[in-house]
Protein backbone atom coordinates (compact mmCIF):
# COMPACT_ATOMS: atom_id res chain seq x y z
CA UNK A 1 0.00 0.00 0.00
CA UNK A 2 1.01 3.56 -0.35
CA UNK A 3 2.19 4.98 2.89
CA UNK A 4 4.37 8.12 3.11
CA UNK A 5 3.34 11.59 2.03
CA UNK A 6 1.26 13.32 4.62
CA UNK A 7 -1.55 15.21 2.97
CA UNK A 8 0.79 17.77 1.63
CA UNK A 9 0.81 21.50 1.84
CA UNK A 10 -2.61 22.97 2.49
CA UNK A 11 -3.54 26.50 1.77
CA UNK A 12 -5.65 28.38 4.26
CA UNK A 13 -9.21 27.04 3.89
CA UNK A 14 -11.59 29.50 2.39
CA UNK A 15 -14.60 30.30 4.52
CA UNK A 16 -17.65 28.53 3.23
CA UNK A 17 -20.64 30.78 2.79
CA UNK A 18 -23.15 29.76 5.43
CA UNK A 19 -25.96 28.99 3.01
CA UNK A 20 -25.77 27.71 -0.50
CA UNK A 21 -28.57 25.19 -0.56
CA UNK A 22 -30.93 27.71 -2.07
CA UNK A 23 -29.27 29.03 -5.19
CA UNK A 24 -29.21 32.81 -5.49
CA UNK A 25 -31.47 34.36 -8.07
CA UNK A 26 -29.80 34.30 -11.44
CA UNK A 27 -29.98 36.74 -14.28
CA UNK A 28 -31.36 35.61 -17.62
CA UNK A 29 -27.86 35.82 -19.07
CA UNK A 30 -26.42 33.51 -16.45
CA UNK A 31 -29.25 31.06 -16.99
CA UNK A 32 -28.70 31.14 -20.75
CA UNK A 33 -25.00 30.55 -20.17
CA UNK A 34 -25.76 27.57 -17.95
CA UNK A 35 -28.21 26.19 -20.49
CA UNK A 36 -25.61 26.53 -23.23
CA UNK A 37 -22.90 24.93 -21.07
CA UNK A 38 -25.16 22.02 -20.19
CA UNK A 39 -26.03 21.36 -23.82
CA UNK A 40 -22.42 21.73 -24.88
CA UNK A 41 -21.50 19.21 -22.20
CA UNK A 42 -24.21 16.80 -23.38
CA UNK A 43 -23.21 17.21 -27.01
CA UNK A 44 -19.50 16.66 -26.39
CA UNK A 45 -19.90 13.72 -24.05
CA UNK A 46 -22.34 12.06 -26.47
CA UNK A 47 -19.80 12.33 -29.28
CA UNK A 48 -17.16 10.97 -26.92
CA UNK A 49 -19.37 7.98 -26.14
CA UNK A 50 -19.88 7.22 -29.83
CA UNK A 51 -16.17 7.55 -30.50
CA UNK A 52 -15.12 5.32 -27.60
CA UNK A 53 -16.59 2.27 -29.34
CA UNK A 54 -16.19 2.97 -33.05
CA UNK A 55 -17.02 -0.54 -34.27
CA UNK A 56 -20.25 -0.76 -32.29
CA UNK A 57 -21.21 2.72 -33.47
CA UNK A 58 -20.53 1.88 -37.12
CA UNK A 59 -22.57 -1.33 -36.85
CA UNK A 60 -25.51 0.42 -35.22
CA UNK A 61 -25.43 3.23 -37.76
CA UNK A 62 -25.26 0.75 -40.66
CA UNK A 63 -28.24 -1.22 -39.36
CA UNK A 64 -30.18 2.02 -39.06
CA UNK A 65 -29.05 3.05 -42.54
CA UNK A 66 -30.31 -0.18 -44.12
CA UNK A 67 -33.58 0.03 -42.22
CA UNK A 68 -34.19 3.60 -43.35
CA UNK A 69 -33.01 2.89 -46.93
CA UNK A 70 -35.61 0.18 -47.66
CA UNK A 71 -38.73 2.39 -47.56
CA UNK A 72 -36.80 5.10 -49.41
CA UNK A 73 -35.93 2.67 -52.18
CA UNK A 74 -39.51 1.47 -52.48
CA UNK A 75 -40.68 5.06 -52.68
CA UNK A 76 -38.13 5.80 -55.40
CA UNK A 77 -39.26 2.72 -57.35
CA UNK A 78 -42.90 3.83 -57.10
CA UNK A 79 -42.05 7.36 -58.22
CA UNK A 80 -40.35 5.99 -61.29
CA UNK A 81 -43.14 3.55 -62.03
CA UNK A 82 -45.74 6.31 -61.75
CA UNK A 83 -43.81 8.56 -64.10
CA UNK A 84 -43.36 5.66 -66.49
CA UNK A 85 -47.01 4.66 -66.54
CA UNK A 86 -48.02 8.27 -67.03
CA UNK A 87 -45.82 8.28 -70.10
CA UNK A 88 -47.67 5.38 -71.63
CA UNK A 89 -50.21 7.46 -73.47
CA UNK A 90 -51.18 4.51 -75.59
CA UNK A 91 -52.71 2.88 -72.59
CA UNK A 92 -55.51 5.43 -72.66
CA UNK A 93 -56.13 5.16 -76.34
CA UNK A 94 -58.61 2.91 -78.07
CA UNK A 95 -57.26 1.14 -81.10
CA UNK A 96 -59.90 0.37 -83.76
CA UNK A 97 -59.16 -2.04 -86.59
CA UNK A 98 -61.52 -1.40 -89.51
CA UNK A 99 -62.65 -4.07 -91.96
CA UNK A 100 -59.93 -4.55 -94.58
CA UNK A 101 -62.57 -3.71 -97.20
CA UNK A 102 -63.03 -0.17 -95.97
CA UNK A 103 -61.28 2.21 -98.32
CA UNK A 104 -59.11 5.11 -97.25
CA UNK A 105 -61.74 7.73 -98.07
CA UNK A 106 -64.37 5.88 -96.08
CA UNK A 107 -61.96 5.54 -93.18
CA UNK A 108 -61.37 9.30 -93.16
CA UNK A 109 -65.12 9.82 -93.15
CA UNK A 110 -65.53 7.53 -90.16
CA UNK A 111 -62.74 9.33 -88.36
CA UNK A 112 -64.38 12.70 -89.00
CA UNK A 113 -67.65 11.35 -87.63
CA UNK A 114 -66.04 10.22 -84.40
CA UNK A 115 -64.09 13.43 -83.99
CA UNK A 116 -67.40 15.23 -83.71
CA UNK A 117 -68.31 13.25 -80.56
CA UNK A 118 -67.82 15.17 -77.29
CA UNK A 119 -66.10 12.21 -75.61
CA UNK A 120 -63.41 11.98 -78.30
CA UNK A 121 -60.36 14.21 -78.20
CA UNK A 122 -58.58 13.01 -81.29
CA UNK A 123 -58.75 10.38 -83.96
CA UNK A 124 -55.58 9.43 -85.79
CA UNK A 125 -55.81 7.53 -89.03
CA UNK A 126 -53.13 5.00 -89.79
CA UNK A 127 -53.29 3.76 -93.34
CA UNK A 128 -52.31 0.18 -94.13
CA UNK A 129 -49.16 1.54 -95.75
CA UNK A 130 -48.13 3.37 -92.61
CA UNK A 131 -48.92 0.25 -90.60
CA UNK A 132 -46.77 -1.86 -92.83
CA UNK A 133 -43.85 0.54 -92.62
CA UNK A 134 -44.12 0.69 -88.84
CA UNK A 135 -44.39 -3.06 -88.61
CA UNK A 136 -41.29 -3.43 -90.73
CA UNK A 137 -39.32 -1.06 -88.54
CA UNK A 138 -40.32 -2.44 -85.20
CA UNK A 139 -40.50 -6.15 -85.60
CA UNK A 140 -37.59 -7.01 -87.80
CA UNK A 141 -39.96 -9.07 -89.92
CA UNK A 142 -39.09 -7.04 -92.97
CA UNK A 143 -37.85 -10.03 -94.94
CA UNK A 144 -40.94 -12.07 -94.19
CA UNK A 145 -43.11 -9.12 -95.19
CA UNK A 146 -41.33 -8.88 -98.55
CA UNK A 147 -42.86 -12.22 -99.45
CA UNK A 148 -46.42 -10.91 -99.24
CA UNK A 149 -48.11 -9.93 -102.48
CA UNK A 150 -50.40 -7.39 -100.99
CA UNK A 151 -50.68 -5.46 -97.78
CA UNK A 152 -52.77 -7.56 -95.38
CA UNK A 153 -53.12 -4.78 -92.83
CA UNK A 154 -56.38 -2.90 -92.32
CA UNK A 155 -56.77 0.80 -91.72
CA UNK A 156 -56.37 1.56 -88.04
CA UNK A 157 -58.03 4.41 -86.23
CA UNK A 158 -56.49 5.45 -82.92
CA UNK A 159 -59.12 7.17 -80.78
CA UNK A 160 -58.06 9.29 -77.82
CA UNK A 161 -60.97 9.64 -75.39
CA UNK A 162 -61.77 13.05 -73.86
CA UNK A 163 -63.31 14.10 -70.54
CA UNK A 164 -64.74 11.35 -68.36
CA UNK A 165 -64.08 8.79 -71.08
CA UNK A 166 -60.35 9.45 -70.75
CA UNK A 167 -60.45 8.71 -66.99
CA UNK A 168 -61.68 5.20 -67.50
CA UNK A 169 -65.36 5.81 -68.13
CA UNK A 170 -65.06 4.96 -71.80
CA UNK A 171 -67.57 2.11 -71.81
CA UNK A 172 -70.17 4.03 -73.84
CA UNK A 173 -67.62 5.19 -76.39
CA UNK A 174 -66.25 1.68 -76.85
CA UNK A 175 -69.77 0.28 -77.22
CA UNK A 176 -70.59 2.88 -79.86
CA UNK A 177 -67.47 2.07 -81.81
CA UNK A 178 -68.05 -1.65 -81.60
CA UNK A 179 -71.62 -1.17 -82.87
CA UNK A 180 -70.31 0.25 -86.15
CA UNK A 181 -70.54 -2.46 -88.85
CA UNK A 182 -67.34 -1.30 -90.56
CA UNK A 183 -65.33 -2.01 -87.42
CA UNK A 184 -63.58 -5.34 -87.28
CA UNK A 185 -61.89 -5.25 -83.86
CA UNK A 186 -61.63 -2.84 -80.92
CA UNK A 187 -58.67 -3.02 -78.62
CA UNK A 188 -58.44 -0.94 -75.50
CA UNK A 189 -56.59 -1.28 -72.24
CA UNK A 190 -59.02 0.00 -69.67
CA UNK A 191 -58.85 -3.16 -67.60
CA UNK A 192 -55.06 -3.16 -67.65
CA UNK A 193 -55.01 0.49 -66.66
CA UNK A 194 -57.35 -0.11 -63.76
CA UNK A 195 -55.10 -2.93 -62.62
CA UNK A 196 -52.02 -0.71 -62.85
CA UNK A 197 -53.71 1.99 -60.81
CA UNK A 198 -54.65 -0.59 -58.19
CA UNK A 199 -51.08 -1.88 -58.09
CA UNK A 200 -49.73 1.64 -57.70
CA UNK A 201 -52.14 2.36 -54.85
CA UNK A 202 -51.17 -0.89 -53.18
CA UNK A 203 -47.49 -0.05 -53.63
CA UNK A 204 -47.94 3.36 -52.06
CA UNK A 205 -49.76 1.87 -49.08
CA UNK A 206 -47.02 -0.73 -48.76
CA UNK A 207 -44.39 2.02 -48.82
CA UNK A 208 -46.16 3.84 -45.99
CA UNK A 209 -46.55 0.62 -43.99
CA UNK A 210 -42.88 -0.26 -44.57
CA UNK A 211 -41.79 3.22 -43.56
CA UNK A 212 -43.78 2.86 -40.34
CA UNK A 213 -42.30 -0.58 -39.65
CA UNK A 214 -38.73 0.47 -40.30
CA UNK A 215 -39.30 3.67 -38.36
CA UNK A 216 -40.30 1.45 -35.45
CA UNK A 217 -37.19 -0.66 -36.05
CA UNK A 218 -35.06 2.50 -35.90
CA UNK A 219 -36.72 3.45 -32.64
CA UNK A 220 -36.04 0.01 -31.19
CA UNK A 221 -32.44 -0.21 -32.38
CA UNK A 222 -31.56 3.21 -30.97
CA UNK A 223 -33.57 2.51 -27.83
CA UNK A 224 -31.79 -0.77 -27.22
CA UNK A 225 -28.35 0.71 -27.89
CA UNK A 226 -29.02 3.56 -25.50
CA UNK A 227 -30.50 1.19 -22.91
CA UNK A 228 -27.29 -0.87 -22.92
CA UNK A 229 -25.24 2.31 -22.74
CA UNK A 230 -27.24 3.52 -19.74
CA UNK A 231 -26.78 0.16 -18.03
CA UNK A 232 -23.04 0.11 -18.60
CA UNK A 233 -22.85 3.59 -17.12
CA UNK A 234 -25.00 2.86 -14.09
CA UNK A 235 -22.17 3.65 -11.68
CA UNK A 236 -21.35 6.93 -13.38
CA UNK A 237 -25.02 7.89 -13.38
CA UNK A 238 -25.35 7.02 -9.68
CA UNK A 239 -22.36 9.24 -8.86
CA UNK A 240 -23.76 12.11 -10.89
CA UNK A 241 -27.12 11.78 -9.17
CA UNK A 242 -25.43 11.90 -5.77
CA UNK A 243 -23.59 15.05 -6.87
CA UNK A 244 -26.98 16.62 -7.52
CA UNK A 245 -27.47 15.93 -11.22
CA UNK A 246 -31.12 16.05 -12.25
CA UNK A 247 -32.74 13.73 -14.78
CA UNK A 248 -32.23 16.26 -17.54
CA UNK A 249 -28.50 16.48 -16.97
CA UNK A 250 -28.05 12.71 -16.85
CA UNK A 251 -30.27 12.13 -19.86
CA UNK A 252 -28.92 14.83 -22.16
CA UNK A 253 -25.79 12.99 -23.39
CA UNK A 254 -27.91 9.94 -24.20
CA UNK A 255 -30.43 12.04 -26.11
CA UNK A 256 -27.66 13.59 -28.16
CA UNK A 257 -26.21 10.12 -28.79
CA UNK A 258 -29.62 8.96 -30.04
CA UNK A 259 -29.81 12.02 -32.26
CA UNK A 260 -26.41 11.24 -33.78
CA UNK A 261 -27.35 7.60 -34.32
CA UNK A 262 -30.54 8.60 -36.16
CA UNK A 263 -28.87 11.32 -38.17
CA UNK A 264 -25.89 9.17 -39.19
CA UNK A 265 -28.27 6.30 -39.99
CA UNK A 266 -30.22 8.63 -42.30
CA UNK A 267 -26.98 9.70 -43.98
CA UNK A 268 -26.06 6.05 -44.57
CA UNK A 269 -29.57 5.38 -45.91
CA UNK A 270 -29.22 8.24 -48.38
CA UNK A 271 -25.82 6.96 -49.47
CA UNK A 272 -27.31 3.50 -50.03
CA UNK A 273 -30.13 4.95 -52.12
CA UNK A 274 -27.70 7.05 -54.16
CA UNK A 275 -25.50 4.00 -54.74
CA UNK A 276 -28.50 1.95 -55.87
CA UNK A 277 -29.56 4.80 -58.15
CA UNK A 278 -26.12 4.88 -59.76
CA UNK A 279 -25.98 1.13 -60.10
CA UNK A 280 -29.45 0.72 -61.63
CA UNK A 281 -29.83 3.94 -63.57
CA UNK A 282 -28.41 2.80 -66.92
CA UNK A 283 -30.09 -0.59 -66.91
CA UNK A 284 -33.42 0.99 -66.03
CA UNK A 285 -33.05 3.70 -68.66
CA UNK A 286 -32.54 1.00 -71.30
CA UNK A 287 -35.61 -0.84 -70.11
CA UNK A 288 -37.69 2.32 -70.31
CA UNK A 289 -36.29 3.12 -73.76
CA UNK A 290 -37.30 -0.33 -74.98
CA UNK A 291 -40.91 0.58 -74.14
CA UNK A 292 -40.52 3.69 -76.26
CA UNK A 293 -40.52 5.90 -73.16
CA UNK A 294 -38.58 9.12 -73.08
CA UNK A 295 -38.09 9.18 -69.32
CA UNK A 296 -34.96 9.68 -67.30
CA UNK A 297 -34.66 7.66 -64.13
CA UNK A 298 -35.49 9.80 -61.13
CA UNK A 299 -33.50 9.93 -57.95
CA UNK A 300 -35.00 11.11 -54.68
CA UNK A 301 -36.24 14.64 -54.34
CA UNK A 302 -34.16 16.98 -52.11
CA UNK A 303 -37.18 17.49 -49.86
CA UNK A 304 -37.42 13.73 -49.33
CA UNK A 305 -33.71 13.67 -48.42
CA UNK A 306 -34.20 16.44 -45.88
CA UNK A 307 -37.24 14.68 -44.49
CA UNK A 308 -35.20 11.48 -44.13
CA UNK A 309 -32.48 13.31 -42.19
CA UNK A 310 -34.98 15.07 -39.95
CA UNK A 311 -37.02 11.89 -39.47
CA UNK A 312 -33.95 9.81 -38.63
CA UNK A 313 -32.72 12.34 -36.11
CA UNK A 314 -36.17 12.66 -34.53
CA UNK A 315 -36.60 8.87 -34.28
CA UNK A 316 -33.14 8.49 -32.74
CA UNK A 317 -33.85 11.20 -30.20
CA UNK A 318 -37.23 9.70 -29.34
CA UNK A 319 -35.81 6.18 -28.97
CA UNK A 320 -33.07 7.47 -26.69
CA UNK A 321 -35.60 9.44 -24.66
CA UNK A 322 -37.85 6.45 -24.10
CA UNK A 323 -34.97 4.14 -23.19
CA UNK A 324 -33.10 6.55 -20.91
CA UNK A 325 -36.25 7.72 -19.13
CA UNK A 326 -37.27 4.13 -18.42
CA UNK A 327 -33.82 3.28 -17.09
CA UNK A 328 -33.62 6.43 -14.95
CA UNK A 329 -36.96 5.66 -13.32
CA UNK A 330 -35.44 2.38 -12.24
CA UNK A 331 -32.21 3.79 -10.80
CA UNK A 332 -33.55 6.93 -9.14
CA UNK B 1 -27.75 22.80 10.50
CA UNK B 2 -28.96 19.21 10.89
CA UNK B 3 -31.91 18.20 13.03
CA UNK B 4 -33.13 14.60 13.42
CA UNK B 5 -36.45 14.25 15.26
CA UNK B 6 -37.51 10.78 16.39
CA UNK B 7 -36.35 9.30 13.15
CA UNK B 8 -36.99 5.63 12.44
CA UNK B 9 -36.06 3.72 9.34
CA UNK B 10 -37.36 0.26 8.64
CA UNK B 11 -36.23 -1.38 5.41
CA UNK B 12 -38.62 -3.48 3.38
CA UNK B 13 -38.37 -6.91 4.95
CA UNK B 14 -38.70 -5.60 8.47
CA UNK B 15 -35.11 -4.74 9.37
CA UNK B 16 -35.04 -1.73 11.70
CA UNK B 17 -31.95 0.27 10.73
CA UNK B 18 -32.68 3.30 12.90
CA UNK B 19 -34.97 3.58 15.92
CA UNK B 20 -36.16 6.83 17.51
CA UNK B 21 -33.11 8.85 16.61
CA UNK B 22 -32.93 12.51 17.68
CA UNK B 23 -29.95 14.85 17.59
CA UNK B 24 -28.83 18.18 16.16
CA UNK B 25 -25.60 19.29 14.57
CA UNK B 26 -24.67 22.97 14.40
CA UNK B 27 -22.94 24.71 11.52
CA UNK B 28 -19.18 24.45 11.89
CA UNK B 29 -19.46 21.32 14.01
CA UNK B 30 -17.57 18.14 13.22
CA UNK B 31 -19.35 14.99 14.37
CA UNK B 32 -18.31 11.36 14.17
CA UNK B 33 -20.97 8.69 13.87
CA UNK B 34 -19.70 5.37 15.09
CA UNK B 35 -20.92 1.92 16.03
CA UNK B 36 -20.50 -1.66 14.93
CA UNK B 37 -21.19 -2.47 11.31
CA UNK B 38 -24.93 -2.59 10.70
CA UNK B 39 -25.59 -0.16 13.54
CA UNK B 40 -27.17 2.32 11.11
CA UNK B 41 -24.29 4.70 10.32
CA UNK B 42 -24.70 4.45 6.57
CA UNK B 43 -28.49 4.66 6.81
CA UNK B 44 -28.17 7.87 8.80
CA UNK B 45 -26.04 9.42 6.06
CA UNK B 46 -28.37 8.12 3.34
CA UNK B 47 -31.28 9.93 4.97
CA UNK B 48 -29.31 13.17 4.68
CA UNK B 49 -28.48 12.63 1.00
CA UNK B 50 -32.08 11.55 0.31
CA UNK B 51 -30.98 8.17 -0.99
CA UNK B 52 -33.37 6.78 1.63
CA UNK B 53 -36.42 8.29 3.29
CA UNK B 54 -37.26 7.86 6.97
CA UNK B 55 -40.17 5.60 7.90
CA UNK B 56 -41.10 7.91 10.79
CA UNK B 57 -39.89 11.23 12.18
CA UNK B 58 -38.34 14.14 10.33
CA UNK B 59 -34.93 15.22 9.12
CA UNK B 60 -34.17 18.91 8.68
CA UNK B 61 -31.10 20.19 6.88
CA UNK B 62 -30.53 23.93 6.85
CA UNK B 63 -34.17 24.37 7.95
CA UNK B 64 -35.45 22.37 4.99
CA UNK B 65 -37.74 19.50 5.96
CA UNK B 66 -36.38 16.69 3.80
CA UNK B 67 -39.64 14.74 3.96
CA UNK B 68 -41.27 17.57 2.01
CA UNK B 69 -38.68 17.47 -0.76
CA UNK B 70 -40.21 15.96 -3.87
CA UNK B 71 -38.27 13.75 -6.21
CA UNK B 72 -37.73 16.57 -8.67
CA UNK B 73 -36.16 18.77 -6.00
CA UNK B 74 -33.80 16.09 -4.65
CA UNK B 75 -30.88 17.12 -6.91
CA UNK B 76 -31.07 20.66 -5.57
CA UNK B 77 -30.78 19.42 -1.98
CA UNK B 78 -27.84 17.19 -2.90
CA UNK B 79 -25.98 20.12 -4.45
CA UNK B 80 -25.83 21.58 -0.94
CA UNK B 81 -24.08 18.50 0.44
CA UNK B 82 -20.51 17.43 -0.22
CA UNK B 83 -20.30 13.64 -0.20
CA UNK B 84 -17.23 11.50 0.40
CA UNK B 85 -17.38 7.73 0.01
CA UNK B 86 -15.26 4.89 1.32
CA UNK B 87 -14.51 3.73 -2.23
CA UNK B 88 -14.22 7.40 -3.32
CA UNK B 89 -16.41 6.71 -6.41
CA UNK B 90 -14.41 8.70 -8.91
CA UNK B 91 -15.12 8.53 -12.63
CA UNK B 92 -12.14 6.49 -13.75
CA UNK B 93 -12.36 7.53 -17.41
CA UNK B 94 -11.94 11.23 -16.62
CA UNK B 95 -9.06 13.28 -15.37
CA UNK B 96 -8.65 14.42 -11.77
CA UNK B 97 -9.63 17.91 -12.86
CA UNK B 98 -12.83 16.72 -14.57
CA UNK B 99 -13.78 14.64 -11.53
CA UNK B 100 -13.44 17.57 -9.18
CA UNK B 101 -15.24 19.85 -11.65
CA UNK B 102 -18.25 17.51 -11.92
CA UNK B 103 -20.39 19.15 -9.19
CA UNK B 104 -19.74 22.56 -10.73
CA UNK B 105 -20.58 21.31 -14.23
CA UNK B 106 -23.81 19.88 -12.85
CA UNK B 107 -24.61 23.11 -11.02
CA UNK B 108 -23.81 25.01 -14.23
CA UNK B 109 -21.10 27.29 -12.83
CA UNK B 110 -19.45 29.53 -15.43
CA UNK B 111 -16.40 27.73 -16.80
CA UNK B 112 -13.71 30.25 -15.88
CA UNK B 113 -14.93 30.45 -12.30
CA UNK B 114 -15.27 26.65 -12.14
CA UNK B 115 -11.65 26.16 -13.22
CA UNK B 116 -10.50 28.55 -10.50
CA UNK B 117 -12.49 26.76 -7.83
CA UNK B 118 -11.36 23.31 -8.98
CA UNK B 119 -7.72 24.40 -8.68
CA UNK B 120 -8.38 25.94 -5.27
CA UNK B 121 -9.97 22.67 -4.06
CA UNK B 122 -7.13 20.57 -5.49
CA UNK B 123 -4.63 22.90 -3.88
CA UNK B 124 -6.35 22.44 -0.54
CA UNK B 125 -5.94 18.65 -0.68
CA UNK B 126 -2.40 18.99 -2.03
CA UNK B 127 -3.03 17.56 -5.49
CA UNK B 128 -2.82 20.63 -7.69
CA UNK B 129 0.10 19.12 -9.61
CA UNK B 130 -1.95 16.02 -10.54
CA UNK B 131 -4.95 17.73 -12.12
CA UNK B 132 -4.37 16.15 -15.54
CA UNK B 133 -3.70 12.65 -14.20
CA UNK B 134 -6.16 9.78 -14.53
CA UNK B 135 -7.48 8.64 -11.13
CA UNK B 136 -6.18 5.12 -11.75
CA UNK B 137 -2.63 6.44 -11.64
CA UNK B 138 -3.09 7.84 -8.13
CA UNK B 139 -2.51 6.07 -4.82
CA UNK B 140 -5.49 5.15 -2.64
CA UNK B 141 -4.86 8.14 -0.37
CA UNK B 142 -4.59 10.47 -3.32
CA UNK B 143 -7.79 9.11 -4.84
CA UNK B 144 -9.61 9.74 -1.58
CA UNK B 145 -8.27 13.28 -1.51
CA UNK B 146 -9.59 13.82 -5.05
CA UNK B 147 -12.94 12.63 -3.71
CA UNK B 148 -12.69 15.19 -0.92
CA UNK B 149 -11.75 17.96 -3.35
CA UNK B 150 -14.86 17.04 -5.33
CA UNK B 151 -16.97 17.23 -2.17
CA UNK B 152 -15.75 20.70 -1.18
CA UNK B 153 -15.45 22.32 -4.60
CA UNK B 154 -19.03 23.59 -4.47
CA UNK B 155 -18.45 25.01 -0.97
CA UNK B 156 -21.39 23.11 0.49
CA UNK B 157 -22.60 24.01 4.00
CA UNK B 158 -22.59 20.29 4.88
CA UNK B 159 -20.10 17.52 4.21
CA UNK B 160 -20.96 13.89 4.88
CA UNK B 161 -18.38 11.15 4.67
CA UNK B 162 -19.07 7.41 4.90
CA UNK B 163 -15.97 5.58 6.20
CA UNK B 164 -13.67 7.95 4.30
CA UNK B 165 -10.57 6.27 5.71
CA UNK B 166 -11.84 2.70 5.56
CA UNK B 167 -9.28 1.72 2.95
CA UNK B 168 -6.37 3.82 4.18
CA UNK B 169 -3.55 3.22 6.61
CA UNK B 170 -3.58 5.08 9.95
CA UNK B 171 -1.14 7.79 8.98
CA UNK B 172 -3.06 8.76 5.83
CA UNK B 173 -6.30 8.53 7.77
CA UNK B 174 -5.22 11.17 10.27
CA UNK B 175 -4.32 13.51 7.43
CA UNK B 176 -7.74 13.04 5.85
CA UNK B 177 -9.55 13.63 9.15
CA UNK B 178 -7.50 16.77 9.79
CA UNK B 179 -8.69 18.05 6.43
CA UNK B 180 -12.29 17.54 7.54
CA UNK B 181 -11.59 19.29 10.86
CA UNK B 182 -10.29 22.30 8.95
CA UNK B 183 -13.48 22.52 6.91
CA UNK B 184 -15.48 22.44 10.16
CA UNK B 185 -13.38 25.29 11.52
CA UNK B 186 -14.50 27.55 8.70
CA UNK B 187 -18.20 26.93 9.29
CA UNK B 188 -19.00 23.76 7.39
CA UNK B 189 -20.89 21.07 9.26
CA UNK B 190 -19.06 17.77 8.85
CA UNK B 191 -20.55 14.37 9.58
CA UNK B 192 -18.18 11.42 9.38
CA UNK B 193 -19.25 7.81 9.78
CA UNK B 194 -16.35 5.70 11.01
CA UNK B 195 -15.71 2.64 13.14
CA UNK B 196 -12.07 3.55 13.76
CA UNK B 197 -12.22 4.35 17.48
CA UNK B 198 -8.52 5.15 17.83
CA UNK B 199 -8.74 7.70 15.11
CA UNK B 200 -11.92 9.19 16.59
CA UNK B 201 -10.34 9.57 20.00
CA UNK B 202 -7.36 11.26 18.50
CA UNK B 203 -9.49 13.80 16.67
CA UNK B 204 -11.16 15.00 19.86
CA UNK B 205 -14.53 15.79 18.31
CA UNK B 206 -18.12 15.08 19.20
CA UNK B 207 -19.12 11.42 18.75
CA UNK B 208 -22.54 9.85 18.20
CA UNK B 209 -22.57 6.15 19.04
CA UNK B 210 -25.18 3.95 17.40
CA UNK B 211 -26.07 0.44 18.48
CA UNK B 212 -28.64 -1.59 16.56
CA UNK B 213 -30.17 1.61 15.24
CA UNK B 214 -30.41 3.40 18.60
CA UNK B 215 -28.37 6.38 19.69
CA UNK B 216 -26.72 5.12 22.88
CA UNK B 217 -24.17 7.84 23.45
CA UNK B 218 -23.43 11.43 22.39
CA UNK B 219 -20.21 12.71 23.87
CA UNK B 220 -17.12 14.74 23.27
CA UNK B 221 -13.93 12.98 24.37
CA UNK B 222 -11.92 15.12 26.76
CA UNK B 223 -8.31 15.87 26.07
CA UNK B 224 -7.45 13.31 28.72
CA UNK B 225 -8.69 10.47 26.56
Amino acid sequence: MNVRRRPARRSAPEPAPPKRARAPRQTAGARLGRWRDHHLYGLLSSLGRLAVRPLATVLTVTVLGVALALPLLLQAALDNLRAFSGGLREAREITVFLDPDVAAAAAAEIAAGWRARPDVAEVIVRTPEQGLAEFRQLSGFSEALEVLDSNPLPTVLVVAPAGAAAEGGDGALVAAIEADARVDLVQHDAAWRRRLTAIMTLGERAAVALAALFGLATLLVVGNTVRLDVQSRAEEIAIMQLMGAGDGFVRRPFLYAGLWYGLLGAVVAILIVLAMHLALRDALAQLIASYGGQLTVRGIAPTALLATLAGGAALGWLGAWIASTRQLRRTA
Amino acid sequence: MIRFEQVAKRYPGGHDALIDLSFTVAAGEMVFVTGHSGAGKSTLLKLLSLVERPTRGSVHVDDVDLSRVRRRRVPQVRRGIGMVFQDHRLLMDRSVFDNVALPLVIAGAPRAEAAKRVRAALDKVGLLAREKAAPTLLSAGEQQRVGIARAIVGKPPLIIADEPTGNLDPQLSVGIMQLFAEFAQVGTAVLVASHDLHLIKRMNQRVLVLDHGRLIDDFRPQAAA
